[in-house]
């Protein structure tokens, strides 16, 4: 697989630097220089919220660090957590005096290191855990808090985002992410592999025709993998899937997120989601605020995701509330 | 009675950053299979980065470790990198100040930092990981005090633990969800430490 890239070894600084150069509302920090954060810095008395996770997902994780979004974000080499200086590094510098939060995806490098770097900074700054957990496809429902996050932790990021920015305390934030993640469910569908800088080989193979269903953001193996059928048919079974897991309080409200993986063109992302919305419509759910494009990619990955957030009040309009990163604008 | 010392220990370093210039696709084409396909890379870069670690001491077994653990803290975030550096972490606490280790310690060491791994990571012994290869060589070399007889003891307990695993599934990670297509594979870090210990011997 090609890449525009000069060596391996420099491809996520290189890519950080291009990121911070292009946006001055964010800057490189912490000792290693992988921490993104706000330009302006921590603001005194608000919440922080620090992310992180590998390269290789943009925007996700750094892109989402902004105005009612994220404060920090600590990155780690593709498809590899942050380690914990750089944790440790992202905790810091979101602190405003009230505590952190810590949001970011189920996966074992990233909790190990944020843990870490929360006990190594318990006596300074008081921080919480809310992890992304919303890919059906990663574990059984009776096993749903081993579940991985992926493109859904948008919606935890801004919902926990805008909570942050009305003042609230670090327990209220918590409990809104907490409460945006139960809410959001994601399957994920892959048509061609991608591959890390460096390595000989794609992650993995996928024969011309063929799909694989609840593929992982990472190549990580799937639900089934069979020959390529219609849109309307791959939504469908999407759809089916994550309706089959709706939370059982969910409201007749819902925002959907159909996302890219790296390497579909939006044409296909819009006709998913042509289909998508006839569907919800037809199962009684109103759309709101629908997001259409690439908001968490795996490198090169062809494929699609669909996540639904089934909204309450609260959520829909901390959703709504204005919100402003290199990637995406609210209000 | 045999030791190891600073020297001994950067020597093993060293064989083992060469070996992994042979390992690190082998190693990416396992991963692959069960996992996001980067425990080579991952691997090569974080062992080259304590290669080229800078001990505190010459004398001081337990300085060498330290400088290794935060060497690999440093080079890697990653789910097994970060264990390999809490495995460092842990020699380095329990041969701070000893400039001549018996290599008869160097059983209830790697008993340490299995346990200190599991402790940190959730697993447990059985669930098909590198622990259960950590877990075997610890137990063959109890009470071994001979350098010879120690690698081969490891090698045979690494290359057993690999056979009686590859036909069990994993249980643990994204793995555990396709369990049974995980039978007839060897688990990435359990292999990453086997082949290792055979090119350090």
């Amino acid at each position: 697989m090609k890449k525009l890239m000069n060596a391996p070894g420099n491809f996520v600084d290189e890519a950080l630097d291009g990121l911070t150069m292009a946006n001055p509302s964010i800057v490189r920090d912490g000792e290693n220089g992988r921490v993104i954060r706000r330009a302006e810095g921590a603001r005194k008395g608000k919440v922080g919220i620090a992310s992180g996770g590998g390269s290789g997902h943009l925007p996700l994780f750094t892109g989402y660090v902004g105005q009612g979004l994220l404060d920090t974000c600590s990155i780690g080499n593709v498809f590899e957590g942050p380690n914990v200086g750089s944790c440790m590094d992202a905790i810091k510098l979101a602190d405003g005096g009230r505590g952190v939060l810590r949001l970011y995806g189920n996966y074992g490098g990233d909790r190990m290191n944020f843990d870490m770097a929360g006990e190594m900074l318990e006596d300074e700054i008081r921080t919480t855990t809310v992890l992304g957990t919303d890919d059906i496809a990663s574990a059984s429902p009776e096993e749903s808090a081993k579940r991985r996050g992926v493109a859904g932790i948008v919606y935890a990021y801004k919902i926990a985002g805008a909570k942050a920015e009305t003042g609230a305390d670090l327990d209220e934030v918590t409990a809104t992410a907490a409460k945006a993640v139960a809410a959001t469910r994601t399957i994920g569908v892959a048509l061609a592999p991608c591959q890390v800088p460096g390595s000989a080989k794609p992650t993995f193979t996928l024969g011309e025709n063929e799909i694989e269903m609840g593929m992982g953001i990472h190549g990580e193996p799937g639900i089934w993998r069979n020959t390529l059928t219609s849109a309307d048919e791959i939504a469908d079974e999407m759809l089916d899937r994550l309706l089959a897991e709706a939370p059982q309080n969910a409201g007749s409200e819902v925002s959907i997120l159909v996302n890219g993986l790296g390497a579909t063109p939006l044409e296909e992302l819009f006709i998913l989601y042509r289909h998508a919305s006839r569907k919800l419509a037809a199962a009684d759910l109103t759309i709101v605020q629908p997001l259409v494009g690439n908001f968490v990619t795996s490198m090169e990955m062809a494929g699609a995701s669909i996540s639904l957030c089934f909204l309450d009040e609260e959520l829909k309009s901390l959703l709504a509330a204005p919100a402003y990163c290199p990637f995406w604008r609210v209000g | 009675m045999s030791t190891f010392a600073v020297k001994d220990v950067k020597a093993i370093v060293s064989k083992a950053a060469a070996a992994m210039v042979e390992l690190e696709q082998e190693l990416n084409a396992a991963d692959a299979k069960l996992g996001d396909g980067d425990t080579g890379g991952m691997l090569a870069r974080v062992i080259s980065a304590i290669d080229t670690a800078a001990a505190a001491s010459d004398e001081d077994v337990g300085a060498c470790f330290s400088a290794y653990a935060k060497a690999a803290a440093v080079a890697t975030g990653s789910s097994l990198g970060t264990l390999f550096a809490t495995a460092l972490m842990t020699f380095a606490k329990s041969t701070k100040g000893q400039e001549a280790v018996p290599l008869s310690e160097l059983a209830p060491l790697l008993a340490k930092a299995r346990d200190a791994m599991m402790a940190r990571g959730g697993a447990t012994l059985g669930d098909k990981t590198v622990l259960d290869a950590i877990d075997a060589v610890a137990r063959a070399l109890e009470g071994v005090g001979d350098p010879q007889e120690a690698k081969r003891l490891a090698v045979e307990a690494t290359q057993a633990a690999l056979l009686e695993f590859r036909g069990r599934p994993n249980k643990i990670g994204r793995a555990r969800m396709f369990a049974d297509q995980t039978i007839g594979l060897d688990d990435p870090g359990m292999l990453a430490f086997a082949e290792l210990c055979k090119a350090v011997a």
